[in-house]
């Protein structure tokens, strides 16, 4: 899996060499110690379409119960812990670890023209702590007692009194468990964003994809110890009778409402931004041409997620707080408008301008613009307080934010699973049952959150397992449970197109789009070091600057930047990207898994009350810290 | 001890801050969110009550804590001074520095977790939200000095062996941590003491 075919021997020889040095153990001991990021990235992305696969069928049995009046598929207490773990699914185990933990660690160090993360046994680590994260709260709901007070978990529902057993324990212990493996991953990304690029590659020559998972990353890295705190917070109140949300004892219910939406609203700009991210990828290389306001669009990136921080309470309308607050809170949710607002026209006019070639991936983004623009609209509605305390509670919630995590961040995530799939496979896909994979997911999605819309208007509460007859619900009802079932066949049709494309799909050569960035300036799939020179960079579309792809070449004959006595990687400064020291990379170990196995000893001896074998877990945990920096890595000094 | 004159050579030489430097930036990011939605909590409770802290509760005492904080704030200095050795490639030196320190950060814990046991054994966690609270801010505050306590521990153990840049490249991080949980320390007593009259 060479690059481009080297002419001379000594280059060759440099890439033989750098093979040797970079290769992976094989078989399953492999992949069990790997560090390659893009090993990592496809673990990833198996088990969160593993994730996906349950939130899919827990909203498809909803949907089945829903479709008629007085239905009786499930019981009420089923139905809470089905719309309780679909949402905990579908956003801390299938959206982030799908958006950052697949795209993010494939793509990123391919994108900055590394050759692998700047921590990447942390990166390793990252990773089997959200697998076992998503085994641990899915024990669960295989013993009877999933999560059942809806994903924002309100108090007082969610306290000791009137939710005794496991289940809210599973909830508090889960999320803090899968926080740090997201906290890890931010962590990863911002440093190996300052750090990691090719020297050359100052700030502004990053690619927009970049921006936007440094965004989702500072997001997650300030939001997640909130929502880890507010849920401890719980859990004490739970297990060791502390007052945090009892006002009996001078606690306050609304204090965990105002922790989680401290969290939980720039948790929605952490899901989306990723997928501006994905689009700002194939806009460019469908079009053939740069994105339009490129430094407007990567500052919007960034300020999106920051306006986000100060929104939370627009979730709050309904619970009687100050007028005064709410008016703050509602101006600053408009604020959002802004930022989000120049992202669509720059996509649209580049699109526009550029007279794009509507393959799927294209289509895709296309249909998130349509879908994130609807959206966008019901949300700016919210700004209307009047209006907001009208709906909040009905289906027309559900419609919206269904159009913004399904239309906005789901629809870049297949089209990203087109877009990259020659690079990661090495073969195209099917374009013509891509293309109807688009379309029937487009209806389905369509059919199915639309309708919720009116039915929220004429009151259809959410979360409520049935509905009575003559209500003028039926018919919305059914269209959206037969649009459910389109939007899982055009789903199946897209995986069964990758599947089918993996090992029928004809060759795809490096660089089958002509791509932007400089993850198509190297062979389908990556070699394991990735690039067999440090590549030159002077722009944001570094694959499209072709005299720096010639120096490539001419660096490799000349052995210069190629770094081929060990695991080496370039450091550069943080904001112009010169180089500031070659460093050796850890490659391969098998403590990031011994670590997550002691980790998940804690969490499992606490949700099961049995606080001594936790505190030995922790005892386990720094040993197995201790084990990972045993050894130092070796060092060229002198 | 072969060794010195290259890591710091080395260090003169590089141009920005090494990867594990920004990734110690980034754990302080994240405690720090953690810290302030605490303190957040603290005060969200503290006005939302007509009297803190409420009857039947103690006020905190000030003295000895003021004092016992101040004395660990200092160990920042021996703590930087530590990583100027380091830099400047004095081992023996950066290693008399952080021993020091640990004895004292050391003393301060010990202090600080046969208080926060005189203080729960008086006072029950599960009295009130004011309790809830206190009790969770002030232990949390301590398990990080703990942890600051197992990073010296661990630096200075592999100091005993001399010097290298990846040795030096945690020291440096460990510097920053220290600066992090004695400033720390020192909001967290603000918070606490906030509630006397």
């Amino acid at each position: 899996m060479a690059v481009v075919a080297p002419p001379s021997r000594e280059a060759a020889a440099r890439v033989i060499r750098l093979e040797q040095v970079w290769k992976s153990r094989p078989g399953l001991l492999g992949w069990l110690t790997t560090t390659d990021h893009k090993r990592i990235g496809l673990l990833y992305f198996w088990t969160t379409l593993v994730s996906f696969a349950a939130g899919g069928a827990e909203a498809l049995i909803m949907r089945t119960q829903l479709e008629r009046p007085n239905n009786d598929v499930v019981s009420p207490s089923t139905y809470d812990q089905l719309f309780s773990m679909h949402g905990i699914t579908m956003i801390f185990f299938f959206i982030i670890p799908m958006t950052t933990g697949a795209f993010g660690n494939y793509l990123l160090p391919l994108m900055i023209g590394a050759r692998d993360m700047a921590f990447p046994r942390m990166n390793a680590l990252s990773f089997w702590i959200f697998l076992a994260s998503g085994i641990f709260i899915y024990t669960s709901l295989f013993m009877g007692s999933a999560p059942d007070a809806g994903w924002f978990n309100y108090v007082p529902l969610a306290n000791a009194t009137y939710n005794p057993g496991p289940a809210i324990d599973f909830y508090c212990l889960g999320i803090v468990f899968n926080g740090i493996a997201s906290t890890l991953t931010a962590g990863q990304f911002i440093v190996t964003i300052l750090t990691c690029r090719a020297p050359g590659m100052s700030l502004n020559r990053m690619p927009l994809f970049c921006y936007a998972f440094l965004a989702a990353s500072f997001g997650l890295l300030f939001a997640l110890p909130v929502l880890s705190a507010d849920t401890i917070f719980l859990f004490l109140d739970r297990n060791v009778g502390t007052h945090f949300f009892d006002v009996a004892h001078g606690g306050s219910a609304l204090l965990w409402q105002h922790l989680f939406w401290f969290f939980g609203h720039p948790e929605v700009y952490i899901l989306i931004v990723p997928a501006f991210g994905i689009a700002t990828e194939i806009i460019p290389a469908f079009t053939q041409r740069r994105m339009t306001a490129f430094p407007l669009v990567a500052i919007a990136e960034l300020l999106v997620v920051f306006i986000g921080f100060g929104v939370w309470a627009h979730h709050m309308f309904a619970t009687g707080i100050p007028t005064v607050t709410m008016i703050f809170f509602a101006a600053a949710s408009a604020m959002v408008v802004i930022p989000s607002t120049i992202q669509v026209f720059a996509w649209c006019w580049t699109m526009v301008m550029g007279g794009g070639r509507f393959r799927t991936p294209l289509l895709f983004i296309a249909g998130f613009v349509f879908m994130f623009v609807t959206g966008g609209l019901t949300g700016i509605m919210f700004v209307a307080i009047p209006f907001d305390q009208q709906v909040t509670d009905t289906y027309f919630i559900v419609a919206h934010f269904h159009y913004i995590i399904f239309g906005a961040a789901v629809f870049p995530i297949f089209g990203g699973m087109y877009y990259w799939f020659p690079k990661v496979t090495g073969k195209l896909y099917f374009e013509r049952p891509g293309q109807i994979s688009f379309w029937v997911l487009f209806v389905g999605t369509n059919l199915l959150f639309f309708p919720m819309h009116v039915v929220g208007l004429l009151g259809m509460p959410r979360r409520v397992y049935t509905y009575s007859d003559g209500l003028g619900w039926a018919a919305y009802n059914l269209a959206e449970t037969i649009g459910g079932f389109i939007t899982a066949a055009g789903i199946v049709l897209l995986l069964g197109n990758l599947f089918v494309s993996y090992f029928r799909g004809a060759a795809a050569g490096p660089d089958p789009w002509h791509g932007p960035t400089l993850e198509w300036s190297t062979s389908s799939p990556p070699p394991e070091y990735n690039f067999a020179v440090v590549p030159k960079v002077s722009s944001a579309y570094a694959n499209w600057d072709h005299a720096d792809r010639e120096e490539d070449r001419r660096r490799l004959e000349s052995g210069v930047l190629v770094l081929d006595e060990g695991h080496l990687q370039p450091a550069v400064t943080p904001v112009d990207g010169d180089l500031s020291e070659v460093v050796e990379m850890p490659h391969g170990s098998p403590w990031p898994i011994v670590l997550a196995l002691a980790l998940s000893l804690v969490f499992a001896m606490l949700v099961l009350e049995k606080y001594g074998a936790a505190a030995i877990g922790g005892i386990l945990c720094i040993a197995a810290l201790a084990g990972w920096h045993w050894h130092e890595p070796e060092e060229a000094t002198g | 001890m072969s060794g010195y004159v290259d890591v710091s050579r080395v260090l003169a030489a590089r141009r920005g801050p090494p990867a594990a430097l920004l990734g110690m930036a980034i754990l302080i990011a994240s405690e720090a969110s953690l810290f302030a939605a605490m303190i957040g909590t603290y005060l969200y409770l503290r006005f939302e009550t007509p009297v803190w802290p409420p009857r039947g509760v103690p006020e905190p005492e000030w003295l000895v804590p003021t004092i016992l904080v101040a004395v660990l704030a200092l160990t920042s200095i021996p703590v930087q001074l530590a990583w100027r050795s380091v830099r400047a490639g004095r081992v023996a030196r950066a290693r008399l520095l952080l021993l020091g320190a640990l004895v004292v950060q050391a003393g301060y814990f010990l202090w600080a977790v046969h208080d926060f046991a005189d203080q729960i054994r008086r006072t029950p966690i599960t009295e009130n939200a004011y309790t809830s609270i206190y009790y969770t801010l002030l232990g949390a505050d301590h398990a990080h000095v703990f942890v600051g306590l197992l990073f010296s521990v661990w630096l200075l153990l592999k100091l005993m062996r001399g010097l290298t840049l990846y040795r030096a490249n945690v020291t440096q991080a460990i510097t920053w941590y220290w600066h992090f949980v004695n400033l720390l320390t020192i909001v967290v007593l603000a918070t606490i003491l906030s509630a006397r009259g």
